[in-house]
């Protein structure tokens, strides 16, 4: 089958944290504090490294509840203690990759208290073909397809 | 955006009932061209050629496995990446929830210890 083409786009989460950005800082930077948030299934984790430092690794492997695998793996580019983050990254769904991205984290003081600033630009390779499925079932086929042929349509006008 | 060449080729695609049945029934999952043409009462000859009208216009994919040529719904790119986009959003903000509460858990004062 030939490969979709790659889509591109970017999205900004910006959240207030209720301390410094020394101390946010140390729940990205610090294995044991990240830990207590980075995690949504603890359980589904079979394999975990983390390296922090600029060229360090953070690769991680889950199996999820139905046995199908996840990857991520990351890579860090640069890191400016306390202010910013920036890591590349892949993730992969029964070893296909789905997407590559760039991840800038930026710490910026805001009276003592820190806004966070999490950018991730991404590539997007294609869903693994069980995501493919789905969304070629009905929630999103003929409707879809009726909608995209329907805006092209307006915007020729 | 679409050219309007490939728009002409959507809406020829589309302008026949019995190609309309394929896609709607393509829209459920993937079929064979056996499982396309039996409930249009289509021989599979002309079901092919219906289905390479389809396939012009973009808008069913096919892929040969041993004998069997089995056809989907086009994976519009655009969808999967908004899908994708909102999962991604969604975990990071999740993410970021229990970032929020694990700093509340462990204070600046606390962590100095």
């Amino acid at each position: 089958m030939t490969a979709l083409p790659v889509a591109h786009s970017t999205f900004v989460i910006e959240r207030e944290l209720p301390a410094s950005p020394r101390h946010a800082y140390r729940f990205w930077s610090e294995a044991a504090l990240k830990q207590r948030w980075n995690e949504c299934h603890p359980d589904w984790v079979i394999e975990e490294s983390f390296d922090f430092r600029v060229g360090g690794i953070e690769a991680k492997r889950w199996r999820m509840a139905d046995g199908s695998e996840q990857t991520f793996r990351a890579l860090y580019f640069d890191i400016v203690p306390q202010q910013r983050i920036i890591y590349g990254f892949d993730m992969s769904f029964r070893g296909q990759k789905v997407s590559a991205s760039l991840a800038t984290v930026e710490f910026l003081p805001a009276g003592s208290q820190t806004r966070m600033k999490f950018t991730e630009q991404l590539a997007f390779l294609g869903e693994a073909d069980a995501m493919r499925h789905r969304i070629a079932g009905t929630e999103v086929g003929f409707d879809r397809l009726v909608e995209v042929v329907a805006s092209e349509a307006a915007s020729l006008h | 955006m679409m050219e309007p060449q490939q728009l002409d080729r959507v809406f020829i695609a589309l302008s026949d009932t019995g190609r309309r049945r394929m896609v709607e029934r393509l829209s459920r999952g993937p079929a064979t061209v056996k499982e396309l043409a039996e409930p249009v009462n289509m021989r599979l000859p002309s079901a092919l050629k219906h289905l390479k009208v389809l396939e012009e216009g973009g808008i069913v994919v096919s892929h040969k496995a041993g004998r069997t040529r089995t056809y989907s719904i086009q994976p519009d790119a655009f969808g999967a990446i908004d899908d994708w986009l909102r999962k991604r959003k969604a975990s990071m903000n999740a993410a970021f929830d229990r970032l929020v509460m694990a700093m509340e858990e462990i204070p600046e004062e606390e962590a100095e210890k």
